[in-house]
């Protein structure tokens, strides 16, 4: 009975195809809604197996299963997906390829279940390409607009390349391992771990596995596709930011077990996802347009999530990629709707949030700015030390709880600065709500990352934090995570709790610089412009 | 080793549609149809040919690839893409023994596709250009719809065939530097080619100064026969690959 679930990949295709015979234009989304709704419930009734027997459902010759991981996205996917498709009704209405729309929608989350349930390296490839098609005829549904096409083109040009290195991930690993079946090769790892591998062709493996996950999940310098695809439909957006762009975590979750082999390859990854969370979550705060300024900020994220990865905290990045998207889509489809009204109303009525830390209160008093040293550094350490106390008996065993420590400040403060508009007045309301939000995500992220890591990889989950160590003594790392914390904490403080008088400015090369860098994205497109210069 | 020459030049592992372009008589169709026949000479004559082809003609059919790889990008003609793209197909002929058969059929089959919807073009829109040709998602969706398919097919995207046999023989195959060239010029080769066409005909603003035709009855079910062939390979295909 429970095999039913195994389907799951399939419904959407099913109603992609029925969707071909609907004529009325109302019925397009109530047949894609009902019928989607069927995907959330047999997803929620596998969790439900999944969790009270505690045994993965596994079928079609172990080509496909819903597992612990699986158990956890697949309802998360189809319940996004039934938001998506509900807010897309309305949203989508007038504008034409309606029923298009409904039937790509539906093909792009097959692709999404299969490759969260695919337990066989090539149906994974093939989910992997599945979606990558599937992406680039969705981004470019504006088909009529010249940059939505070119855009769509750059996205697809990254994700071809993704499909070329997974491919060739996929026969590296066939030809060492000799199996294409995941639960086999994870077993196989596994019990490799245990003594220590010099093999040169697993680290290649790992490597191609992690480039492959990097370009989809827009990490530097893979990045670029997608800040400019905002051009595509709200719904998409939401979905590429909350669904798309996750793929690279969920590739990496699967290939756990491979890259306990190769500690190099999360070290790699640990670098390239500090180095894209802070270059992307810079580079937002200057982008002039709003939508890359948001592109950017999902850039960011998916870095911290490949950080987490390289950290050996697999199970955390699951939750924060979905913690991310459900943020994200809410953003997205937020900020879709608040344009339909804007468009009708440009009076949009001022938010509690505005009036409560906005307006003009009090001036700054520059003095205390060791109170707020304090504040965002000692205070800080403190409560990560309480909360890992309490909740964990392996108190800063490893690299990855003082790097959670930094992960939680920063993206509390971004979560807080995203929220609201922070007042150059100086408030104790700021200073609690930066401190409050820091207290929130740990508890969550320390109490969900800790059951999910349970749930998902069991006593395993031990084996990839101490894999992924860097020999680093806690000292250099508190040490680091103190500097980090005040040069972040002086820059913001900078930029919105002072004020500066303009007489006393004095024009700073360095800073110009850095901030035309950062303007520019890094100069990305002035490289691309260089070559085609020589090429004239 | 004579039958190998032939099987090679039949299989288009030289780009002999540059003679054929000097004939005066014989127009882009008449080179796609005699390529497209002379692929399907050399798929069935591999069922009865041993074949044994060296390093030395993966190495000419990829030149050739990479030629028509370049002249492609310079057409806008359905008929030329076609001829182009059997020989830019061709070292996957070469390097996979007895094996690159079900690939290039699927590749002819796709073609077929190609070639209908060049009737189409030339039939209602004077020729088979498709340079000015834009917008047709929007305009002609059932045409649009299977060009599509068309296109991801040869752009090596799963669920079709062309991408399902190409996976399965470099899943089962021995990588070597000559293998890599290979595998990459086609898999980044079909794809721009493939882009390419899709940008200029199925997307940008439907152009105001022509009249889109619908299709007729007979030539959607035509096409939709060919996606059930297509379809039907893409099993047959997905089960040697996974059973």
């Amino acid at each position: 009975m429970e095999k039913i679930i195994l389907l799951i990949p399939s419904i959407p295709i099913v109603i992609a195809f029925i969707l071909f015979f609907v004529n009325k234009k109302e019925f397009i989304p109530k047949v894609s809604i009902m019928l989607s709704s069927m995907v959330a419930l047999l997803g929620l009734y596998g969790t439900y197996h999944v969790i009270s027997t505690g045994t993965p459902i596994i079928g079609f010759d172990g080509l496909v299963i819903y597992n612990e991981l699986s158990a956890i996205l697949v309802p998360y996917v189809a319940i996004l997906g039934l938001v998506i498709r509900k807010y897309a009704t309305k949203y989508m209405w007038d504008e034409p390829g309606y029923k298009r729309f409904f039937v790509l929608l539906n093909f792009i989350f097959s692709a999404i279940y299969l490759l969260v349930m695919s337990n066989n390296l090539i149906v994974l490839a093939l989910a992997w390409q599945l979606m990558s098609i599937s992406l680039y005829l969705l981004v470019s549904f504006n088909v009529g607009s010249n940059s939505a096409v070119k855009n769509a083109k750059w996205t697809m040009i990254v994700h071809k390349g993704a499909d070329l290195v997974f491919i060739f991930g996929v026969v590296l690993t066939y030809k060492t391992f000799g199996s294409f079946d995941l639960a086999i090769l994870s077993e196989k790892w596994l019990s490799m771990s245990h003594s220590p591998v010099d093999n040169p062709t697993i680290f290649i493996i790992g490597l191609l596995f992690l480039i492959a996950a990097m370009m989809k999940s827009a990490i530097a310098p893979f990045h670029i596709w997608l800040p400019y695809t905002s051009e595509a439909p709200t719904p998409v957006s939401a979905l590429m930011h909350a669904g798309v762009v996750n793929v690279g975590g969920i590739l990496l979750n699967k290939l756990a077990y491979l890259l306990l082999l190769t500690p190099a390859v999360l070290n790699i990854a640990f670098v390239v996802g500090l180095f894209t969370a802070i270059f992307a979550s810079l580079v937002m705060l200057v982008v002039s347009d709003i939508k890359r300024s948001l592109g950017y900020s999902t850039v960011g994220q998916m870095g911290y999530m490949i950080m987490e990865v390289g950290l050996g905290a697999f199970s955390l990045a699951i939750y924060h990629l979905m913690v991310h998207g459900i943020f994200k889509a809410s953003l997205f489809l937020e900020s879709g709707g608040l344009i339909k009204l804007a468009r009708h109303d440009s009076n949009l009525p001022k938010r509690l949030t505005y009036e409560l830390f906005w307006e003009e209160k009090i001036k700054s008093n520059s003095k205390k700015i060791f109170n707020y040293l304090a504040f965002f550094t000692i205070l800080p350490v403190l409560v990560f030390i309480g909360v890992k106390m309490v909740l964990s008996e392996e108190f800063l065993e490893f690299n990855a709880s003082i790097v959670i420590l930094a992960f939680a400040w920063l993206t509390g403060t971004q979560l807080f600065l995203s929220f609201f508009k922070v007042s150059k007045s100086e408030s104790l309301k700021v200073i609690f709500a930066l401190v409050s939000s820091f207290v929130i995500i740990l508890f969550t992220y320390e109490f969900v990352g800790l059951a999910l890591e349970h749930f998902i990889y069991g006593d395993d989950a031990l084996l990839f934090y101490e894999a992924a160590t860097l020999n680093v003594t806690m000292v250099m790392s508190l040490v680091m995570i103190a500097a980090i914390m005040i040069i972040g904490w002086l820059f913001m403080y900078k930029q919105h709790l002072t004020d500066s008088p303009k007489a006393e400015y004095r024009s700073n090369n360095m800073k110009w610089l850095f901030y035309k860098f950062l303007v520019k994205e890094g100069h990305y497109f002035s490289i691309l412009k260089i070559f085609k210069k020589d090429k004239a | 080793m004579i039958e190998n020459i032939l099987l090679f030049l039949l299989a288009a592992g030289l780009p002999y549609y540059i003679l054929l372009e000097q004939v005066s008589v014989l127009k882009s169709k008449h080179i796609f149809i005699i390529s497209g026949v002379l692929l399907l000479v050399a798929i069935i004559g591999s069922g009865y040919i041993v074949k044994d082809h060296g390093p030395a003609f993966v190495i000419i059919s990829l030149l050739s690839s990479l030629f028509s790889i370049y002249r492609a990008t310079k057409t806008t003609n359905f008929y030329k893409l076609g001829y182009h793209l059997i020989v830019v197909n061709s070292p996957f002929f070469m390097l996979f023994e007895n094996e690159g058969m079900l690939y290039s059929l699927a590749l002819l089959v796709s073609l077929t596709g190609i070639y209908l919807i060049a009737q189409f073009y030339e039939k209602n829109y004077g020729s088979a250009n498709y340079h000015h040709i834009t917008g047709i998602t929007l305009v002609r969706p059932y045409i649009g719809t299977y060009l599509t398919f068309y296109l991801i097919a040869l752009a090596l995207y799963p669920p079709f065939p062309n991408s399902l046999y190409f996976l399965e023989y470099i899943f089962n195959s021995d990588p070597d530097l000559l293998w890599y060239l290979v595998i990459i010029t086609l898999f980044f080769g079909n794809f721009f080619l493939s882009m390419r066409v899709m940008k200029k005909t199925l997307f940008g603003r439907p152009n105001s100064n022509i009249h889109y035709v619908h299709m007729t009855a007979k030539e959607k079910a035509t096409h939709m026969f060919i996606v059930v062939l297509l379809l039907l390979l893409s099993v047959n295909g997905v089960k040697e690959m996974l059973l």
